[in-house]
């Protein structure tokens, strides 16, 4: 009953609710708001659009299909495709250990795998290359075999990994928490095997969360630029990323070719942005469900 | 001071959840709200306590149109169901809110404020428990500590929403008799809301048994049970 | 008695999760970590104290630190404005708003940068207001008391932060939000029957409330900024001395083959992040017990 409040219509002027600011602070907050999201996000936005249709149409989709710019959607794709799996298949495995078992040193384990939120892509960047860079011992081994990993695809993943490390695991952690074991532990005591717990009964519930995890790892994977931009070596159409390229066609002054090609990272994000929202919606809808149960 | 309820009718959206009520609560009453959920004695004691207004109707505090006073204003202290302590402030901090929240002119020194938060912690019976926060007390302390804080500001009335919900029986029991007694030692107009019939009639001077929005009948607890005035009285005092 | 390292459990899959847990935590980030303090041991500390003790990178460390605090602080009022604002009031367009705010996250540093270059870059809409009508209003205005305004933002410090702004953005709002829906108000309302006026009521009882998640957002902005590269690179002119970010140091020290100055850098900034995220950390859990045990 607490909070249902009066159509507006039946309250006289000078009546407000204890918990309401006064037309005036609210329509002055809502407009600094909007004021400055449209400012700070949505003014780039357009202009990512506007900059690669400033030429029309034609120039923006004739400047994607120049052979660069398509070797670096390839190997974006390609580097997407290597490295959110991975990372996936980690953050269920971290998932899964830290919350259905007990150990020490857990709270540390967490704060390892957060740390690459607290390193900068660039120092992340320097990390794998001084791990398995030419001039390191483990790097010029392989370098000898014929195996470089910086300056070539192996090490972009890795970089990519790095940055992208704690994405799904984060998304998983809590949702776990909450979920707890009594529903492997009843599975188990029916005579279901580990897997068989894990796909029927872990999987469902945890979806939704690894989509979304997926969802974030993927757009980051996909758009990351300081990491990649110190392994990659920057050789146009062998280790050039889309970011990559961006960065080499604008620093060409080809505009429109480096904003068409931004524009469609910009989709992408676009795209994963309304995934997300429909997810949540989703999501909420399926959790006020369950409590009306 | 006494309270008058003229007509007072409050409907949320197309569903009232008050058909017009008039009730007149005499100064230094002790008086209950009885009902079911959904009866609206809630959103009377809201309306009293001005964090609703009513759709129709008026308040008078001591004859005196209250209706449009905020909740500001009006000085009721009000006791919530949840008790909605402050959890990031310590008990004493909690009490002495409403002294402090006053503007700079009317108040109080702070050597006059942590005078009055002792005395008030003497009179709920818990004078060691200012440094605690919230989340360190039992269920009835809590409640005793929302007490308290609502008094401390020298309250025209005293409004309780549910004040023994969330209590289990014992401690019920106990802090009836607390109420009973920090009434009897103020004097103040006392309107609680409850939906147990025993609470009820055991401590109110006056009920009011409430259904669906209408007031059913008002009286003194004895002659409730003596002579129920409709059906659903005697259904409920029954029950 | 000693705790056991990991307690008897009857759930399977031990050996399978904490094996790949351990393995790619060590390959992918554990390793390569070792190897950049390796590196810097082996370079000697007086020797990375050398490297950093240049004014060229005191500049740049002092320029991207100073510039992330005020970003971060920044971020912390508009978040919690924002978050404020999308759960507490209806208004045409606040879904799409809600959405937007996570856009930070999910574009690409390099895109955020060119556009954000486009847009205040003396020839674009927005530099091109600042100089044509801010600039000279500023002058007419501030010129008496000695100001002078260019009104350019692209290549200047200015630039800078606008795009630490932009990627830092969503995470004081993400952590505050739901910290705002879980308000009772109920204890708005117990406020306000006390007497205490709107304002005050924000002030002493619902800042407080938000206070330890508004400052995790602040400390997860503030790590964000102070390592950014991609949005920062194409605004900021990258001057020596004036404009020029700490990891772009390292990114010349690599394209010079010159190890031993990157890793000495980059344990730099690494030591004074870790130095900031602990002090951020100690605040935490003094406001945290403060508020109570929860």
């Amino acid at each position: 009953m607490s909070d249902t409040t009066l159509p507006v219509s039946a309250r006289p002027s000078h009546f407000r609710a204890a918990t309401d600011e006064t037309p005036t602070a609210r329509r002055v907050m809502i407009g600094l708001a909007v004021g400055g999201l449209l400012l700070l996000v949505f003014a780039p936005l357009i202009a990512v659009f506007a900059e690669a249709l400033a030429r029309g149409w034609g120039a923006a989709i004739a400047s994607l299909g120049n052979r660069d710019s398509l070797a670096a959607i390839r190997l974006t794709l390609t580097i997407a495709a290597i490295s959110v799996p991975l990372n996936a298949a980690f953050g269920i495995a971290a998932a899964w250990f830290i919350t259905k078992f007990d150990f020490r040193g857990k709270a540390f384990l967490i704060t390892l795998i957060d740390l690459p939120f607290s390193v900068s892509p660039v120092v992340a960047g320097l990390c794998i290359v001084l791990m398995f860079g030419a001039n390191s011992a483990i790097g010029g081994w392989l370098v000898a075999n014929g195996y470089p990993i910086v300056f070539a695809l192996p090490g972009i993943v890795l970089a990519t990994m790095f940055v992208t490390f704690p994405f799904v695991a984060r998304e998983l952690i809590p949702v776990m928490i909450e979920q707890g074991r009594a529903e492997e532990e009843a599975a188990l005591t029916l005579g279901a095997s580990g897997w068989r717990t894990f796909w029927t009964v872990t999987v469902p519930n945890i979806k939704w969360a690894l989509l979304y995890g997926v969802l974030l790892c993927n757009a980051r994977a996909m758009g990351e630029f300081g990491a990649v931009a110190v392994v990659s070596g920057k050789i146009r159409g062998q280790t050039a990323t889309m970011p990559i390229t961006i960065e080499m066609l604008y620093n060409e002054y080809l505009s429109v070719a480096a904003f068409s090609l931004a524009a469609v990272l910009t989709l992408l994000a676009l795209l994963t942005l309304l995934f997300k929202t429909l997810l949540e919606r989703h999501v909420a809808g399926q959790i006020a469900a369950n409590h009306r149960h | 001071m006494h309270i008058d309820i003229d007509e007072i009718a409050k409907t949320f959206g197309t569903t009232a959840a008050l058909h017009p009520v008039s009730l007149a609560i005499p100064s230094g009453a002790l008086v209950a709200l009885l009902g079911p959920s959904g009866s609206g004695k809630t959103t009377l004691l809201r309306i009293l306590g001005g964090l609703e207004y009513p759709s129709s109707g008026r308040v008078l505090f001591n004859g005196q149109d209250a209706t449009g006073m905020t909740v500001q204003e009006r000085r009721a202290g009000f006791v919530f169901q949840s008790y909605a302590l402050f959890r990031h402030m310590t008990v004493f901090e909690n009490i002495a809110y409403g002294l402090k929240a006053r503007p700079r002119g009317s108040r109080p020194p702070r050597a006059e404020i942590a005078r009055r938060v002792n005395k008030l912690l003497s009179l709920i019976q818990l004078p060691d428990i200012g440094a605690r926060y919230p989340s360190q007390l039992s269920g009835g302390q809590r409640q005793r500590v929302a007490l308290a804080r609502a008094l401390a500001i020298e309250p025209r009335m005293l409004l309780l929403d549910e004040p023994f919900g969330a209590l289990d029986a014992k401690v019920r029991k106990e802090l009836r008799q607390g109420l009973r007694d920090i009434h009897d030692e103020t004097g103040l107009t006392t309107v609680f809301v409850t939906h147990d019939q025993d609470e009820a009639m055991e401590l109110a001077d006056l009920v009011v048994v409430m259904s669906m929005g209408r007031i059913e009948q008002i009286g003194r607890p004895q002659d409730i049970r003596a002579t129920p005035a409709t059906p659903f009285v005697r259904e409920f005092i029954t029950h | 008695m000693a705790r056991p390292l990991i307690h008897r459990s009857p759930m399977p899959g031990l050996g399978l999760s904490a094996g790949i847990t351990l393995t790619m935590l060590s390959l992918v980030v554990l390793l390569p970590i070792g190897a950049l303090l390796l590196q810097g041991a082996n370079f000697g500390l007086s020797n990375i104290w050398a490297t950093v003790n240049r004014p060229r990178v005191w500049a740049a460390l002092y320029l991207s630190f100073r510039l992330s605090l005020f970003a971060a602080i920044f971020n912390l009022v508009f978040g919690v404005l924002l978050a404020w604002v999308l759960v507490r009031y209806r208004f045409p367009g606040r879904r799409i708003l809600d959405a937007a705010v996570d856009l930070p996250f999910a574009l690409p540093t390099a895109v955020a940068g060119i556009a954000l270059t486009a847009l205040y870059a003396p020839n674009g809409v927005l530099g091109g207001f600042a100089r044509d009508w801010l600039a000279p209003l500023g002058n007419l205005v501030f010129g008496p008391f000695g100001a002078q305004f260019t009104g350019k933002i692209a290549y200047t410090q200015l630039g800078i932060f606008i795009a630490l702004v932009f990627v830092g953005l969503p995470f004081v709002t993400r952590t505050v939000q739901p910290v705002v829906e879980e308000i009772e108000r109920e204890v708005e309302e117990a406020s306000a029957t006390l007497g205490a006026s709107r304002a005050y009521t924000i002030r002493r009882v619902i800042l407080p409330m938000l206070s330890p998640a508004a400052l995790t957002g602040f400390a997860l902005a503030l790590a964000r900024a102070v390592g950014e590269y991609g949005s920062v690179i194409f605004i900021a002119g990258n001057i020596p001395m004036l404009t020029e970010i700490a990891p772009l140091l390292i990114v010349i020290q690599l394209e010079e083959f010159n190890y031993d100055a990157a890793a000495a850098i980059g344990i730099a900034m690494l030591a004074i992040s870790f130095a900031m995220l602990l002090a951020i950390n100690l605040i935490q859990i003094w406001s945290r017990r403060r508020i109570g045990h929860v």
